[in-house]
């Protein structure tokens, strides 16, 4: 098989695999399907169970009910949340923009940041400055990022009254929206920034040793321009493939950021869901970051092989 | 020509974090064996039994270093006991996640071929799966408790692992030593298990550091959400009760602040401690 279609095989395979464990999970989990498939909460007359179990497919055989299943998929139909009253679909569209609104720009400007300032740090490592930058987004670093956010709510809006504590937004203006979001989108650039600048920190590390450098410090190059034309370029490689394998996480470190400060995003629309055991909601949740950390790795793919010329799709 | 994913295999291969300082290699080694100290003598070095309850909401004073929490118990023996769980998922995953790695990538690096083929697929194809989200949601429809947790995140948590054993094992298996131990008719297991596992001891060992590192932060997430072990306390846990149960909005700041201080401590320990490590490792590289 040519290089081109064993990477799709790979998206596809991990597309239909977790597709099918989203299958499985509520049929296979104890307890009835039923409760698995419309949520814990719902309380149902005997009749009424019966007509659903039938109109959800249930009393079918399971290649049926798989088959079935892909075909909901197809049609963006991804169940129906009993407790919101809505269709699960709608929900996460609602939610979602607000999600990519926060995790968006913090993701861009986190990375961009983190890669400079990582760079210069490699460059400069062992210099006071570098060490005291390092030590503090190391701590960055290792701490949850829902912790962070608890600490900032706490100094800026809590005790400094800076920001509002909760919510997205009061009146619905752009100015109060910016005024919400500021401090979530500042703790997710910090959060991103913390861990690129320790992938381009270490990435750089390693280039400064190489042999195109010495030649470059040999030609009379000034430092930056040894670092930002030369080195950067090769260091920022790695970095773009780690970033899409981290989206996942960061993302994840979204949803944590949005239940502290109480966003009307994915991430509280996942802890609502599990406070009322909503299972249609996670399982829609989940099958939607799934997607777009795929597509991440796949747009990454892509990117590096654009940005590398000794890569080449076959 | 150059792959996507074997310019990942190289630099995943390479160390994550280079060194920071190596006094603070030191310092992590302390702060870790202090945690682990804590979490084995718990019984003995907290004040109260941490169910036990007294009055509720009491600010810290001289009887409660910390304070109480709403169901008055003393949170300063929360805070002892719930290291507990960060041990138990932070090593349970780890060892979990490093042993399935460490054979996956062993078999994959010295079989080479379709073996290497099939392996790195599933490496690739597990990589891409949202752990967080994924656990979450069992978690969700299974009883929370530690060993699951730890249990699933071993599960998803060995690919970077299975890549840096790798890429290490096909060195090896062109060696000397290898290549003699084959001509001589030795198993593949036994060369396997005597030549290059040893071999490949200092690359696994920085990353079970960093497993368990990872693992305790999602363990306190996760119990964050709620999903923790009911019967047990965690930190992450402490967190959610005070955030959920009003210890936030009356600040009372003692509540959520210790055990955030102590994931992010006890972590950062685990950090410091594998990138003493990683650093070895590469000088020793240097040296060779």
């Amino acid at each position: 098989m040519s290089l081109t279609g064993r990477k799709a095989a790979r998206y596809f395979i991990a597309i239909f695999l977790i597709i099918t464990f989203n299958f499985a999970i509520p049929r296979s989990m104890p307890g009835d399907p039923l409760t698995n498939l419309l949520g814990e909460d719902v309380i149902l007359s005997d009749s009424s169970v019966q007509e659903l179990r039938s109109k959800m497919g249930l009393d079918k055989p399971l290649w049926q009910q798989y088959i079935e299943y892909w075909q909901s998929i197809l049609r963006l139909d991804l169940g129906y949340s009993f407790h919101l009253h809505k269709p699960v679909s709608i929900l996460l569209q609602d939610r979602m923009k607000w999600t990519l609104l926060l995790a968006g720009p913090a993701l861009i400007l986190g990375s961009a940041l983190g890669a400079i300032l990582g760079a210069r740090a490699g460059w400069r490592s062992g210099s006071r400055r570098e060490k005291v930058h390092t030590g503090i987004l190391l701590a960055v670093y290792c701490t949850p990022p829902y912790f962070l956010s608890l600490i900032s709510l706490y100094l800026f809006s809590f005790q400094l009254g800076l920001f509002p504590l909760k919510g997205l937004y009061s009146t619905g203006s752009a100015a109060d929206i910016a005024h919400h979001l500021l401090l979530p989108a500042v703790m997710m650039t910090l959060f991103t920034l913390s861990r690129n600048y320790m992938i381009m920190r270490g990435s750089v590390l390693q280039e400064k040793s190489s042999l195109y450098a010495a030649f470059a410090r040999a030609k009379g190059l000034y430092d930056e321009q040894i670092l930002f034309r030369h080195i950067f370029r090769n260091a920022l490689l790695p970095i773009i493939t780690l970033l899409a394998l981290d989206f996942g996480f960061i993302l994840s470190g979204a949803l944590f950021i949005e239940i502290v400060f109480s966003m009307n995003g994915m991430g509280s629309l996942i802890y609502d869901a599990l406070l009322s055991r909503d299972y249609p909601v996670l399982q829609g949740s989940f099958l939607i970051i799934t997607i777009m950390v795929v597509s991440a790795n796949l747009l990454a793919d892509l990117l590096y092989s654009r940005l590398d010329p000794r890569v080449k799709w076959e | 020509m150059t792959d996507f994913c074997e310019r990942l295999n190289e630099w995943k291969g390479n160390r994550l974090m280079p060194m920071i300082i190596s006094k603070s290699g030191w310092l992590g080694l302390a702060f870790f064996s202090s945690f682990l100290l804590m979490a084995a003598l718990s019984p003995v070095l907290a004040p109260y039994d941490p169910w036990y309850r007294f009055e509720p909401y009491l600010p810290p004073d001289e009887l409660h270093l910390l304070g109480t929490n709403d169901l008055g118990q003393d949170i300063l023996s929360e805070l002892i006991f719930g290291s507990r769980a960060s041990v138990i998922v932070g090593f349970g995953a780890a060892l979990m996640s490093t042993a399935i790695g460490t054979a996956a990538g062993l078999v994959s690096g010295y079989f080479r071929g379709m073996a290497d083929e099939i392996i790195m697929g599933i490496t690739d194809i597990f990589l891409m799966i949202p752990q967080i989200p994924l656990i979450i949601v069992l978690a969700a429809f299974l009883r929370p408790s530690l060993w699951l947790v730890a249990l699933l995140m071993g599960c998803l948590w060995w690919t970077s692992t299975a890549r840096v054993v790798r890429s290490k094992a096909l060195q090896i298996r062109e060696t000397g030593y290898v290549q003699a131990n084959r001509s001589l008719g030795f198993s593949s297991l036994h060369i396997m298990l005597s030549d290059v596992l040893p071999n490949i001891t200092h690359v696994v060992m920085p990353k079970f550091l960093l497993s368990i590192a990872s693992a305790m932060i999602a363990e306190a997430s996760i119990s964050f959400l709620g999903l923790g072990d009911p019967t047990m306390k965690s930190w992450g846990m402490m967190i959610n009760f005070a955030f959920s149960r009003g210890g936030f909005l009356n600040g009372l700041w003692w509540w959520y602040m210790a055990p955030g201080l102590c994931i992010t401590l006890f972590v950062l320990s685990v950090v410091l401690l594998g990138s003493m490590l990683e650093e070895r490792e590469s000088v020793s590289l240097r040296l060779q």
